[in-house]
């Protein structure tokens, strides 16, 4: 007998069982309802980028024009700096509701500035976010472990199990074609509203094949895990039991005890010791001799040496070197926070394998450009951008150049990392 | 030689640690009805089980035309058709529908001309055929799985405790398609604890008790076998 | 009584010879007992090191040298959220919040540093707390200890030999309630453990009672529940489904409906966007820096007039000093105005999540939990509303101190003339200006009050399956 036919009378049969249908129906009615959801999110996000986008310009524009020199210029225009959401994003919110994806800094010490986050309601971001990312990882072992463990156990339990054994040609071309059918049905219903939003978001062919490729994985990993188990010969309530426990103990307990474990193994600069340790520098630097300032200042940056001596009370270039000054003094924690970071990140991502929900997760937020990684690489890219500004500034101020406000139409413009990747 | 359809060979058959079957020989000829009586827990079940490939035998073999059961279990399913103790079959079809489903695990498509044939045959009111089965007496499920059997048109039918849930009249029906079928060359093997209805149906008879044969007997030359002597033999050796 | 004792007891005779309902049982006894050390060891240790950076802070502070006031409005200060008793059990939002804050003239710093950011993030659902243990995973695993009561008694037909023997359903739903209840009694033996430390560490004893109260409410509703479900539902694999769909709608889908439907509800810009119009409203205020900034000039003459005098130099008083204080008092209106705007959109976003704890039992305990253990988002809002007032506190003396130790001639030549710069420097004792700052907790009654219709939500429930319970068992037979 053909594949084809088993699928076909197994199809049949499926559509005669209310129960199974209503359960594809709520699967496929979340999963809407998450890409939903998502869209609406990147929608919001997108709009705040144009509007805060049109508002910067303005208040830049206006700042400056009252400005009559460089230092103040500098001291006063602020840059919007944003990472925009992927053309994924919809699909895995990722880290967005926790890590700042949006900055306006100015060329003031970047360190007391990097770490000021933007984000939601702390009470709401604590719920998470209902997102494709979060169907795919969560609910659809649940799903599949509901449809799958009595596969067996049912016909068992209802006196059919012999009978139809003993009647098919091969009972596990039955079985299989059984739950072939329920998980195709399954995964149809749960991926077209994907495929349909990343259509409207216009996601690269690329991401949308990585996306399947991740969620084939998922499905299929659960899919064999609920056909073993539901070949052992027990009960079906205890089956879904012992299913239900790995599911719990691999979404919950390992992931949150992996997490403990990570940060334990691998410290991290306090954010809060390097704000502080970098405002004490910045603020001591009003006590100190000028040229204190200006050696260490130097040291790092020697093109500017035959411009640094400081003969007024108070001279821009001074003040723009002892914000610099404060970075450096940091600049080494702040390097080792970030390591840190990324250490742990590449950690998770092997402790991600003791958790097919986690890996599912992670995995999406990595292909969605929305994980620890992309918020690092705005980081640096809003690093980046910051060094620009110095670049821009410095020989103006230390050359003390006449302040000519034409001048200011070429300062850096902050181009996001991608419009939209 | 070449008529011997069932055969069990020095069949012994654990379940889990507990030996229930142990050293069974017996064979069945092409047109035989063969009735393995036993109480409660003697191993009927579970040499019908052997015989479909549900259970691996522990040694000895389980022999169908010739042919070693577990050797190629799905050839030797296509030339059998079971009949399970209280059969149930899916409540949310209907008869109909149920019968086409099996039939086609099995490979075979039949016009609803002939399923309703089949349902007369069984004598399933003509009403009934398009209800759910959920809805059906125990009788009625009997039937359905009785047309279901008869259907598979298989050399070999095997019967769990067939008659039970019937009432008398039916069981009298089925008592003579039993036996008309065997006219046609159909092999069939009964297990049951109905010293009666074996006796009413079966050219042979074998006791079953705890694993064990433990007695057998012969149709005369009119085809009958003598219930009361079954039946005491029935009492003082195989009642558990 | 003692019918309900026997089918209770009988109950358990069966899970303790059962090896899943065993191990079940210890997996969430070892699971909640071990988050409450790890949660109760981390959260002390985070509170000494609050405290500990929060008195650091204070004595770098005093121990600042003789210096011109307004450097130490510059200079500014850190202030810390020490966790509460209870948030040994709810830490709450304190890994989504910043937990410290930077305190200085004319500005409000948002709180930095959200464990959050820095995690490894594997964890979807946060740290594995004794809360969310409780909250969420405790009623998944009565579930699979209990899904059965009822429905095992129907399969094996002794339910109708329970009847034939004169039992009532409610009686044998009573019985079985009982015997879950007790299960749910082992799984908060580690919580009240936890509450007589919270005890010991000030935790008032009604507010901790009241905290163990819920918790043993919210898990009743789980048992109702469960015995409910196994009563309605023929067979173990419905019940059993009927309960994990209820757990996973009420457990995972509500919450995160919950926060979606609030945010697309109520629209809260972030603080980029409105600092926008913060900028623009500030920029009405004048340079505080400068007393020769137009905005002051209304002051100016006000002060003229009320000392009778002509020139700024003649006040008894530094106008620098005046005009930094009127200045800092302006942009605070201005600031707390906004702040308080979205503080106000925070909680109407929260609360539209909250209203959907009439639905899920879940969300009715969260809130509870959190507004009783004081480590709700309101309890963020009032450290924010202390450290600003704590901000604006030593600002402001700082201010006046500017404008009455210094002489106004000194200080508009200090950066002129090294003589007067000294003489603008004023003692370091002047620092003591700083209050110690200690955030604490609401009082127990505040908390209580606050939690009310958390805990209204809770008995709703309780009373909601009650009722159902009599109606199904009057018709189960």
């Amino acid at each position: 007998m053909s594949m084809f036919s088993s699928f076909t009378r197994e199809l049949r049969f499926f559509l005669k069982q209310p129960a199974a249908i209503v359960l594809v129906l709520v699967a496929i009615s979340l999963s809407v309802f998450s890409v939903w959801s998502g869209l609406s999110e990147v929608e919001r996000q997108q709009e705040t980028i144009e509007r805060l986008l049109v508002a910067d310009a303005k208040d830049r524009a206006a700042v400056l024009a009252k400005e009559s020199d460089y230092g103040g210029a500098a001291y006063y225009s602020f840059h919007l700096t944003y990472d925009p959401p992927s053309r994924l994003a919809f699909a895995a919110l990722g880290e967005r509701d926790t890590s700042p994806w949006k900055h306006r800094i100015r060329m003031l010490a970047l360190e007391a500035q990097i770490y000021e986050s933007d984000t939601a309601n702390a009470e709401l971001a604590q719920s998470g976010q209902f997102d494709f990312a979060f169907v795919l990882s969560i609910l659809m072992p649940v799903f599949l472990i509901i449809l799958l463990h009595d596969l067996r156990a049912s016909e068992r339990a209802a006196g059919r199990h012999d009978l139809l054994v003993a009647t098919s040609a091969s009972d596990n071309n039955l079985w299989r074609s059984r739950a072939f059918v329920r998980v195709i049905l399954l995964s149809i219903g749960v991926l077209i509203p994907f495929l349909f939003g990343a259509m409207v978001s216009g996601a690269s062919l690329l991401s949308i094949v990585s996306v399947l490729g991740i969620a084939i994985a998922q499905i299929l990993f659960w899919s064999f895990l609920c056909l073993w188990a539901s070949a052992r010969s027990y009960a079906g309530p205890t089956i879904a039991s012992g299913l239900l426990a790995v599911w719990m103990l691999t979404t919950f307990v390992v992931p949150a005890m992996s997490d403990a474990f990570i940060e334990a193994i691998i410290p991290a600069p306090e954010g809060g010791d390097i704000i502080l340790t970098q405002r004490e520098s910045v603020n001591d630097a009003w006590d100190l001799p000028k040229e204190a300032t200006m050696e260490t200042f130097v040291k790092e940056h020697p093109e500017w040496a035959e411009y640094a001596e400081i003969n007024r009370p108070f001279e821009w270039k001074w003040y723009y070197a002892f914000q610099q000054v404060g970075d450096q003094s940091v600049a080494d924690m702040s390097e080792k926070r970030r390591a840190a970071i990324l250490k742990r990140d590449k950690a998770a991502q092997w402790f991600a394998f003791l958790s097919p929900s986690s890996l599912t997760e992670r995995s999406l937020t990595g292909v969605a450009g929305t994980d620890a990684k992309a918020a690092m690489h705005y980081q640096q890219h809003v690093r980046n951008f910051h060094g620009s500004l110095r670049e821009y500034y410095y020989p103006l101020l230390f050359k003390g150049a006449a302040y000519e406000a034409i001048t200011l139409a070429n300062l850096p413009r902050f181009k996001a990392l991608s419009d939209r990747k | 030689m070449s008529n011997i359809v069932v055969e069990a060979r020095n069949l012994s058959v654990m379940r889990g640690q507990t030996p229930v079957l142990s050293d069974i020989n017996f064979e069945v000829r092409k047109g035989e009805v063969f009735a393995l009586l036993g109480g409660n827990g003697a191993g009927k079940s579970t040499t019908l089980h052997t015989f479909l490939g549900l259970l691996p035998p522990q040694s000895g073999e389980a022999i169908l035309f010739g042919k070693a059961v577990h050797s190629d279990v799905a050839s030797v399913r296509s030339k059998v058709a079971y009949l399970p103790e209280a059969a149930t079959l899916y409540g949310h079809l209907t008869a109909i529908e149920n019968i086409e489903y099996f039939l086609s695990l099995a490979g075979i498509k039949k016009s609803s001309n002939e399923i309703v044939q089949a349902l007369d045959r069984v004598s399933l009111q003509k009403e009934a055929h398009n209800q759910n089965m959920e809805r059906y007496s125990k009788g009625m499920r009997q039937k359905t799985a009785i047309a279901l059997a008869l259907l598979r048109e298989t050399p070999v039918l095997f019967l769990d405790e067939p008659t039970s849930g019937l009432d008398p009249v039916a069981i009298d029906e089925f008592n003579q398609l039993i036996t008309s079928l065997a006219a046609a060359g159909t092999t069939i093997v009964m297990v049951t604890h109905d010293v009666y209805g074996a006796c009413q149906v079966a050219h042979r008879i074998a006791l079953l008790r705890r694993g064990a044969l433990v007695g057998s007997f012969e149709a005369d030359e009119g085809g009958k076998i003598d219930t009361e002597t079954v039946h005491a033999a029935f009492a003082e050796r195989a009642a558990s | 009584m003692t019918i309900t004792k026997m089918i209770a007891k009988d109950e358990w005779r069966y899970w303790w010879r059962s090896k899943l309902a065993t191990s079940v049982m210890l997996v969430g006894l070892i699971l909640i007992a071990g988050s409450s050390i790890l949660t109760a060891k981390q959260m002390t240790d985070a509170a000494h090191e609050r405290a500990h950076l929060q008195s650091e802070a204070e004595e770098a502070f005093f121990s600042q040298p003789n210096r011109h006031p307004h450097r130490m409005v510059h200079y500014g200060h850190y202030a810390f959220r020490t966790p509460p008793p209870l948030g040994i059990i709810d830490p709450g939002i304190d890994a989504y919040t910043g937990d410290s804050i930077f305190l200085e003239g004319h500005r409000q710093n948002s709180a930095m540093f959200a464990d959050r950011q820095a995690s490894s993030e594997l964890a979807i659902f946060g740290a594995l707390t004794p809360a969310l243990l409780l909250q969420t995973l405790a009623p998944l695993l009565l579930v699979l200890i209990g899904y059965n009561v009822i429905t095992r008694e129907r399969e094996a037909r002794t339910f109708d030999q329970l009847i034939a023997q004169g039992m009532t359903p409610l009686k044998i739903m009573i019985g079985k309630g009982y015997a879950l209840v007790g299960v749910a009694g082992l799984m908060i033996v580690p919580l009240f453990v936890a509450i007589i430390f919270a005890t010991l560490d000030g935790e008032p004893f009604v507010s901790a009672s009241l905290f163990m109260v819920g918790y043993a409410l919210y898990l009743l509703i789980w048992c109702i529940g469960i015995v409910l479900a196994s009563t309605m539902m023929r067979t173990p694999s419905a019940s059993l489904g009927a309960l994990l769909a209820a757990w996973v709608v009420v457990a995972i889908l509500i919450p995160r409906i919950s926060s979606n439907a609030a945010v697309s509800l109520v629209d809260a810009p972030g603080k980029i966007e409105t600092d926008f119009a913060v900028i623009e409203a500030v920029s009405k205020v004048g340079d505080g820096h400068n007393a020769a900034d137009p905005a002051f000039t209304a002051l100016r003459a006000n002060m003229l007039q009320q000392y009778n005098v002509d020139k700024v130099e003649d006040l008894p008083v530094n106008f620098r000093g005046v005009v930094a204080g009127a200045a800092e008092a302006n942009l605070t209106d201005i600031l707390n105005k906004f702040a308080e705007e979205r503080m106000q959109v925070e909680v109407a976003q929260a609360n539209i999540a909250r209203y959907f704890g009439w639905l899920s039992p879940v969300l009715g305990i969260r809130e509870f939990s959190m507004k009783v253990a004081g480590v709700d988002l309101e309890t963020h809002h009032r450290f924010l509303r202390e450290t600003e007032a704590l901000r604006f506190d030593f600002v402001q003396s700082l201010n006046r101190v500017h404008a009455e130790k210094l002489t106004f001639a000194d200080d508009a030549n200090r950066s002129s003339n090294p003589e007067a710069e000294k003489r603008t420097r004023v003692s370091a004792e002047n620092w003591k200006v700083l209050d110690e700052f200690d955030f604490s907790s609401l009082p127990a009654n505040n908390r209580i009050e606050n939690a009310s219709m958390s805990l209204m939500k809770l008995v709703f429930w309780v009373v909601l399956l009650l009722v159902l319970c009599r109606f199904v068992g009057r018709r189960a037979l």
